[in-house]
């Protein structure tokens, strides 16, 4: 097996257990939001018909129907996703710094295997985004079974169908995560992508430089975020309006995100090479 | 043979090692000794492209250290290196996967040596175990050459016996060991080359053989000597 998805393969079994906790929150709190909200909705529908005495037809004149975009905005879909991001992101860190902190330094061992210094770094940015998808993954196959579990607790009378796809897009996070287009899906997975290697290369800034490296960190950050969004931000200091067309801004934003990634690569293995101290 | 020419490193504004150079050959054990902080830790970790360093050159066998070079030379530091939810055999299998030289045969003679067991878990060996267990995965990976940083270091009388025996056996003879260490008593008598160091710099390289048999001197009263001096 190639040493590259040893190294890969190494990675992603050091943090499944804590993924699998991840995906397990997702699952439970999602359906368990799925029957609380729900219930709660039918009780309050008939509620309110008991207290104002309407019809069914009364009550969703006035109140509308209920979809499962009730579900989606609740604390119980989001709140679960919003912890796997946070643990996520808190992985791009974690994955670097327990190679040196901790009981056991296993950063000597991995700087002295017989591999270039470029596979331990890809395989670091591989699994997490590799995790990334994984979650995005289950959340495609967990929203036609919670919309199942929907339709059988609220009566069809009461409830609007959506289209699995059609709910997708209807909520911001999903749609962010699961994009309509396949350009749009580029566009956020290469900014993600981006995010990492930025973050990853401000990481070994610090692990090269300590107490001038975070600031140097930060200070590449911020950089290669104003680099990223500047086809957003020179049109509005300068009052152009619109100044790209939806292509041309789309074309542009890819150009940038990969020349800001490039740079990111370059620098974080001249730091792993050259820079990092043990 | 490890060639190290007037490196220099600096922490900061502090220099750490200031125009070191000595060499090290195979089939050769050679101490680097030297109080706390005059750079023989940093010696071996630049030596293994584990730190940076400002100026100088190390070459392994006439060449600059690549990825290659770890198939035949590694470190061995005075630390667990494998993380603690791996068994020993987690960690073998983990050599074994990485590199090619990997002797499995040789890392069972030498777990049988030590006296220890596949499925103990590495976050639950004592400090005597992570420095034989850290021993033994250098030597099965069948280096050329061996960089040990203190590995008698905290460790017990027992411990530190049987990890002398390991520098008298056939495990160790072909091969060129650089070692750091304060315990110069348990392998005085093993040592072939001595190198001394203060503040950064080499203040006497010396044949242990040849001071013993010309000057009629230890390497502790060498050190006396220089030291105190």
């Amino acid at each position: 097996m190639n040493r590259f998805i040893k190294l890969l393969n190494f990675e992603i079994n050091r943090f499944s257990k804590i993924y699998a906790a991840l995906l397990a929150i997702i699952i439970v709190l999602q359906f368990i939001g799925v029957i609380v909200e729900s219930n709660s909705y039918v009780q309050g529908a008939d509620r309110m018909m008991m207290e104002n005495r309407w019809t069914q037809e009364e009550l969703i004149k006035n109140n509308g129907k209920a979809g499962f975009t009730l579900i989606m905005d609740s604390f119980w879909f989001a709140g679960p996703i919003a912890i796997a991001a946070a643990a996520l992101i808190f992985y791009i860190f974690l994955i670097w710094y327990r190679e040196w902190y901790g009981k056991n330094t296993f950063i000597y061992r991995l700087l002295m295997l017989p591999v270039s210094r470029y596979s331990i770094y890809f395989a670091k940015a591989s699994a997490i985004f590799l995790m990334v998808l994984g979650l995005v993954g289950i959340q495609i196959l967990l929203l036609p079974l919670e919309n199942e579990l929907f339709e059988a607790i609220v009566p069809a009378d009461f409830r609007d169908v959506l289209a699995v796809k059609d709910l997708i897009h209807s909520n911001i996070i999903t749609s962010t995560l699961i994009p309509a287009t396949f350009t749009q899906f580029v566009l956020h997975y290469l900014a993600g992508l981006m995010a990492v290697f930025t973050l990853f290369t401000a990481i070994l800034m610090e692990r090269s430089y300590r107490l001038k490296g975070i600031l140097l960190g930060i200070v590449y950050c911020a950089a290669v975020l104003a680099f990223f969004i500047s086809p957003l931000i020179i049109p509005a200091v300068l009052d152009m309006g619109d100044f790209f067309y939806p292509v041309e801004f789309l074309v542009l934003e890819i150009i940038l995100g990969l020349i800001a990634s490039a740079c990111s690569i370059v620098i974080g293995q001249k730091l792993l090479n050259k820079k990092v101290s043990v | 043979m490890i060639e190290v020419k007037n490196l220099t490193k600096k922490y900061g504004r502090r220099r750490v090692l200031e125009n070191v150079s000595f060499t090290a050959e195979k089939g050769q054990i050679t101490c680097l000794i030297g109080i706390n902080g005059v750079g023989k830790t940093t010696t071996l970790k630049a030596i293994m492209g584990l730190t940076p360093y400002k100026s100088g050159t190390i070459l392994i066998d006439d060449e600059p250290l690549t990825k290659t070079s770890y198939e035949k030379i590694t470190f061995i530091p005075d630390a667990a290196i494998m993380p603690p939810s791996m068994t020993i055999r987690d960690a073998f299998e983990f050599m074994k996967d990485f590199y090619g030289s990997w002797n499995s045969a040789r890392a069972e003679e030498l777990l049988a040596f030590f006296k220890l067991k596949e499925e103990f878990r590495i976050a639950e060996l004592s400090k005597g175990n992570i420095a034989k267990i850290n021993l033994l995965m250098g030597l099965a990976i069948d280096v050329d050459y061996l960089l040990m940083d203190e590995p008698f270091s905290g460790i017990d009388i027992f411990s530190r016996e049987q990890i002398a025996d390991v520098f008298t056996s056939h495990l160790i003879e072909d091969r060129g060991v650089i070692i750091t260490t304060h315990e110069i008593n348990d392998i005085e008598h093993l040592i072939d080359k001595v190198i001394l160091l203060d503040n950064g710099s080499v203040l006497k390289e010396f044949y242990t053989e040849e001071m013993r048999s010309e000057h009629g001197k230890s390497v502790i009263d060498v050190m006396r000597e220089v030291y105190r001096a």
